[in-house]
């Protein structure tokens, strides 16, 4: 096995192509990088800013939910929509708000950071391949991001019917984003949803490919590592679905601006139909979102239980089941639309369906810390959070998959609290778990272990105090997607608004800890983490040598 | 480093058929995506799912069955902005299962201008759209009404018997015909 | 600016019986709506006359809601009280089935977690073990969660049975259309056109002693103990027609109709609010429904010009509330 010590003077003019440290210049390296590790590093980069803006809009939308009324609300439409703005332009700024902050943190924080950063990052790594299969095409797959990005800020800026912006909810629904939409907006955001699609699909077409045809000698599909699993499921599901979106949102911008009617009852087109075509998107994007996490939390459960993971191909076998299921549930976000007896039973049979392999996953990982001699290290103590969440966001699932309980649940902040539970505590965790598992292998530094412990309970504690009380809300009947709300919801909301205030503070520790460990971190060796962890990355030296396995290790 | 041509040049084939079959499976579901626009069609007027109504031909033999009765409600809406009068000439109807029955509408267009107007419709519940069968419907063609015109439209239609043997639908009381008209010309750009 | 705006208005209304004037400032607010009202403005409790010059009738007086019941209550916790029999057995599934299945798994998780990361933490057991496969736990892992779901399943397709069960003959029939932003409620069979439903302002709301956000003006009146079928549909764009403490919930779709039955068990005041994203005052269109005595809600009928023995009137009213008192719905 190839043990290479990180040249601290990589940038030296030899042309050594054998030098497997050898850095390209900046501008070289990181505008036209073919190295996934560096792309993974780019898309992670890009994550956390996408991140600080998608939770600053968050933190806008608790603070004029902090109270009943308009607070804050006019003011700030007035600074985006003229001096003028009436209380309707200020109505709309609150659609434009919920939608920014959805589309965001699921097309460019979540997806970024787990397939762009982690996935690029690791996967590579963890089959014991050199690179991606098709790195320039890796590289495109990045900066296509950047105009998508772009285009979804930039259409708040210009109209988008009742004020500026696309205020249509990151579905999109037909004809309120059709005829519902005067203005570009709309079309910025479709066009900005097309670019990150086809972003994500190269990105998927390049994992399916290297994870098929790199793996290293020895290393069959059934000894990868469950993340790498867990990303080929993700990347498979990308594949089939976002075309269904770009498709859907195609005929929405036909609609919008070529006379087409495939939408349009006017001329014979349903409206029921984009909802279909969205969540058969969309239901197989909240698992693109999550399994990642998955694999992620697998990886850390099992380094640091010192113990290989329990039941590794019900593991596998269980994320291929979620993703083939996920394709055929996803009608039951519409619930309400009017839809037959019969096809609201199968629905909620079908949903409930996912739960079983599900609760195979999280007993697996409860059974791999079982007898095992765990350490609490940050990665770990993530890790362990996002098995609780996660499970009560997916209890909740099972109470929303009820197509009769849904009649009174759907469309109120129940449906918020459930997906901000598999989401924002499930996904996320799963990123601050794998960004403190991998931070020393990518960096070279280790972190502060006291403050992400810190960040870890601070955060944990907000998130609950700020999405456990919507639960309440919902069920006392709060719908989702208002700027104003009864006295009687006033109460959870507070609370819910407290909740933000102190995640906003988890943040902070975590930017600090980020800082002050790239600035003053302690030299991390090749392996943190002991003799648990057994994935080819810490093998390497941290951070990786800019080009890894140029001789392909054996796997056994 | 003895990395020989051949086995790269061997990997890079490889990654394209991979790539390519990657390709072409985005490709299919792209077309799935669009090709959902007929399908789904074809699958509410084959089902009847949405409330979608059946049309059948003239010479369709429809076989009452005595002594089982259906009402049948007539809804009618104008979509915001069209300038028509659009009324069932009687709000419900009631018909035995099985027997041919027409049902008449009233349009009048209330505006100075002539105005091409179509038809969109649907029956709830939902389970009686498979056995709601149109013979003939104003709703199968466009209406034009010159100013002040006013149009009496047949709908000829019988409920299916088959109906009675549904398990769900056979519980139905009462079917709601609904329609919106909608203006033609309805140029796109003029939101 | 506005703030002092709406005080002194606040104050006027505090002073005079000024009614038509928040109308006004109502209309004003609305223009949009105002404009594409097609039924005249009927005010139930201020204006019942105007509807009906013929008939005389007085509608009776507008009903003040009970605190707490039909809305949400300040802090609650769970679903609200329920007051239809599918709306019963709805939260009966919820809170005695659903709820506390998802919290015993919830705990059996957490506990298993904690007692794991106790136990078996590196100083207890330095020495893990290497088991990686368990035959027979894997399958009971499996098996066990389906048994539950089966158990969840029973009930809850019964429920969605139950709740889309065909309205029966005696149903009213009341016409829902869901517009940019406010209802419209339209009786056929009673022959009393449509009326639109706009939000009250904050004042108004605080006149009536009705919550602001959840009060219309004009509330869709509707008999205790006879079912009730909805047809819905949506004039522009997609909303939805959701009454929480009647287990209501239909989208309000554009070109296409849909229904929804149900039958109140209780006169009272039952709000609700739009529950689909449908443009900037989304928020901002709320429904109310006020059940009604037979009787009363006869009477209402004919203080509006309709008439109650139109298809299914009063006799029917009276006999369906009959009905429904000798044979108590299920759970």
């Amino acid at each position: 096995m190839t043990t290479i010590v990180a040249d601290a003077h990589g940038a030296h003019d030899a042309h050594d192509h054998h030098d497997a440290d050898h850095k390209p210049a900046f501008f070289q390296r990181w505008f036209m990088s073919t190295n996934h590790k560096d792309i993974g590093t780019l898309y992670l980069i890009f994550a956390i800013i996408a991140g600080i803006i998608g939770g600053a809009i968050s933190g806008l939308m608790r603070a004029e939910l902090a109270q009943p009324g308009i607070q804050y609300l006019h003011t700030w439409a007035m600074m985006s929509d003229g001096p003028d703005a009436t209380m309707d332009q200020a109505y709309h700024l609150w659609n434009v708000l919920i939608t920014a902050h959805g589309l965001i943190m699921v097309f460019f924080m979540v997806m970024p950071a787990m397939i762009g950063g982690f996935g690029n990052w690791f996967v590579p790594i963890m089959i014991g391949a050199p690179d991606m299969a098709f790195p320039r095409m890796n590289n495109i797959s990045f900066w296509l991001l950047i105009p998508a990005f772009a285009l979804l800020l930039g259409s708040t800026f210009v109209p988008g019917g009742t004020g500026n912006g696309a205020g249509t909810g990151w579905t999109v629904y037909a004809p309120l984003s059709t005829s519902g939409s005067a203005g570009p907006a709309v079309d910025l955001a479709i066009l900005s949803l097309h670019i990150a699609g086809a972003s994500s699909i190269l990105g998927a077409v390049n994992f399916i490919t290297t994870i098929f045809n790199m793996r290293a000698p020895g290393m069959t599909l059934h000894k990868m590592p469950l993340f790498v699993w867990s990303v080929l499921v993700t990347a498979f599901l990308l594949l089939l679905a976002l075309p269904v979106l770009a498709a859907a949102i195609t005929m929405l911008l036909t609609d919008r601006n070529f006379g087409t009617t495939f939408y349009d009852a006017a001329g014979g087109g349903d409206p029921e139909l984009y909802q279909h075509l969205f969540w058969f998107f969309g239901h197989p994007e909240v698992y693109i979102m999550i399994l990642p996490g998955f694999g992620i939390v697998s990886q850390i459960i099992s380094t640091f239980s010192r113990k290989p993971i329990f039941g590794y191909l019900g593991m596998a076998y269980a994320m291929v089941a979620i993703g083939v299921v996920g394709f055929v549930v996803w009608a039951h976000h519409m619930f309400t639309t009017g839809m037959s007896v019969n096809v609201k039973m199968y629905f909620t049979a079908a949903t409930m369906v996912i739960a079983v392999p599900t609760g195979i996953k999280i007993f697996s990982w409860i059974a791999t810390m079982w007898g095992g001699s765990m350490t609490y290290k940050t990665p770990m103590v993530w890790a362990l959070g996002f098995i609780f969440m996660f499970t009560v966001g997916g209890v909740t699932g099972v109470v929303l998959a009820n197509g009769g309980v849904d009649d009174v649940m759907h469309d109120t902040y129940y449906v918020v609290a459930h997906f901000h539970y598999v989401l924002s505590l499930g996904a996320v965790f799963g990123l601050f778990a794998g960004f403190y598992y991998w931070f020393p292998k990518m960096s070279g530094k280790m972190y502060n272990e006291f403050l992400g412990q810190l960040h870890f309970w601070v955060f944990f504690i907000g998130v609950n105090v700020l999405f456990f009380p919507m639960h309440f809300l919902g069920l006392s009947g709060m719908p989702r997607r208002y700027p104003d709300y009864p006295e009687a919801f006033a109460y959870w909301n507070a609370v819910a608004s407290h909740g933000y205030e102190i995640m906003a503070a988890g943040m902070g520790v975590f930017f600090i800890n980020l800082i002050w460990s790239l600035i003053a971190g302690k030299k991390a060796d090749a392996n943190p983490w002991g003799e648990g962890a057994t994935t080819l990355e810490w093998t390497l030296s941290s951070p990786p040598p800019f080009h890894q396995f140029e001789t392909l290790p054996q796997i056994d | 480093m003895t990395l020989a041509i051949d086995p790269r040049a061997e990997l890079s084939r490889k990654h394209r058929k991979v790539a390519r079959f990657a390709t072409v499976a985005a490709l299919a579901s792209l077309g799935m995506g669009f090709a959902a626009v007929p399908l789904y069609r074809m699958f509410c007027q084959a089902t009847g799912y949405g409330g979608t109504t059946m049309r059948v031909s003239a010479d369709t033999k429809t076989v009452p069955v005595a002594g089982k009765l259906m009402s049948i409600r007539f809804d009618s809406n104008v979509t915001p902005g069209m300038p028509w009068d659009f009324y069932p000439e009687h709000k419900t109807d009631t018909v035995t299962v099985g027997a041919r029955d027409m049902a008449i509408f009233i349009a009048r267009n209330m505006s100075d201008k002539p105005i091409t107007g179509t038809a969109t419709f649907n029956v709830t519940p939902e389970e009686a759209g498979a056995y709601f069968s149109k013979i003939q419907c104003f709703c199968f063609t466009q209406q034009t009404l010159k100013p002040g015109e006013e149009i009496r439209m047949p709908v000829l239609y019988f409920v299916d018997p088959k109906i009675l043997n549904d398990p769900d639908a056979k519980k139905i009381q009462e079917i709601t015909l609904s329609y919106t008209f909608y203006p033609v010309e309805q140029d796109a750009k003029q939101r | 600016m506005k703030m002092v705006k709406s005080l002194i208005l606040a104050g006027l209304l505090a002073f005079a019986p000024a009614v038509a004037m928040s109308q006004d400032a109502f209309a004003q607010d609305n223009a949009a709506a105002a404009a594409n009202a097609t039924a005249p403005v009927a005010d139930s409790a201020a204006a019942p006359a105007a509807a009906a010059p013929a008939e005389k009738v007085a509608a009776p007086a507008r009903m003040r809601p009970t605190e707490g019941i039909g809305m949400p209550r300040p802090g609650e916790i769970t679903l609200q009280e329920q007051f239809s029999p599918t709306g019963r057995q709805g939260r009966w599934i919820h809170d005695s089935l659903l709820l506390p299945i998802i919290t015993v798994i919830s705990l059996f998780v957490l506990g298993l977690m904690l007692y794991a990361m106790v136990r078996f933490r590196r100083a207890a057991n330095p020495v893990p073990s290497k088991t990686s496969h368990n035959t027979v736990i894997e399958i009971i892992w499996t098996v066990v969660p389906v048994i539950i779901l089966l158990v969840i399943a029973v009930p809850s397709i019964s429920l969605i049975a139950e709740q889309y069960k065909p309205a029966p003959k005696n149903a009213l029939t009341v016409k829902v259309t869901g517009y940019q932003w406010y209802w419209g409620y339209e009786y056929p069979d009673q022959g009393i056109p449509e009326f639109v439903s706009n939000m009250q302002t904050p004042e108004k709301a605080l006149a009536n002693g009705e919550p602001y956000l959840l009060s219309p003006d004009n509330r869709l009146v509707l008999p205790v103990g006879r079912p009730v079928k909805l047809i819905i549909t949506g004039a522009d764009v997609i909303h939805s027609f959701a009454v929480p403490s009647l287990w209501v919930k239909m989208d309000a779709v554009p070109g296409r109709l849909n229904e929804k039955s149900f039958t109140i068990e209780k006169p009272g005041v039952y709000y609700g609010q739009c529950s689909e994203l449908c443009g900037a005052r989304h928020g901002f269109m709320p429904i109310a429904i006020e059940a009604l005595p037979p009787a009363q809600f006869d009477q209402w009928v004919r203080s509006q010009g309709g008439d109650p023995a139109g298809k299914g009137g009063a006799a029917a009213t009276a006999a369906a509330a009959a009905d429904s008192a000798a044979a108590p719905a299920k759970i």
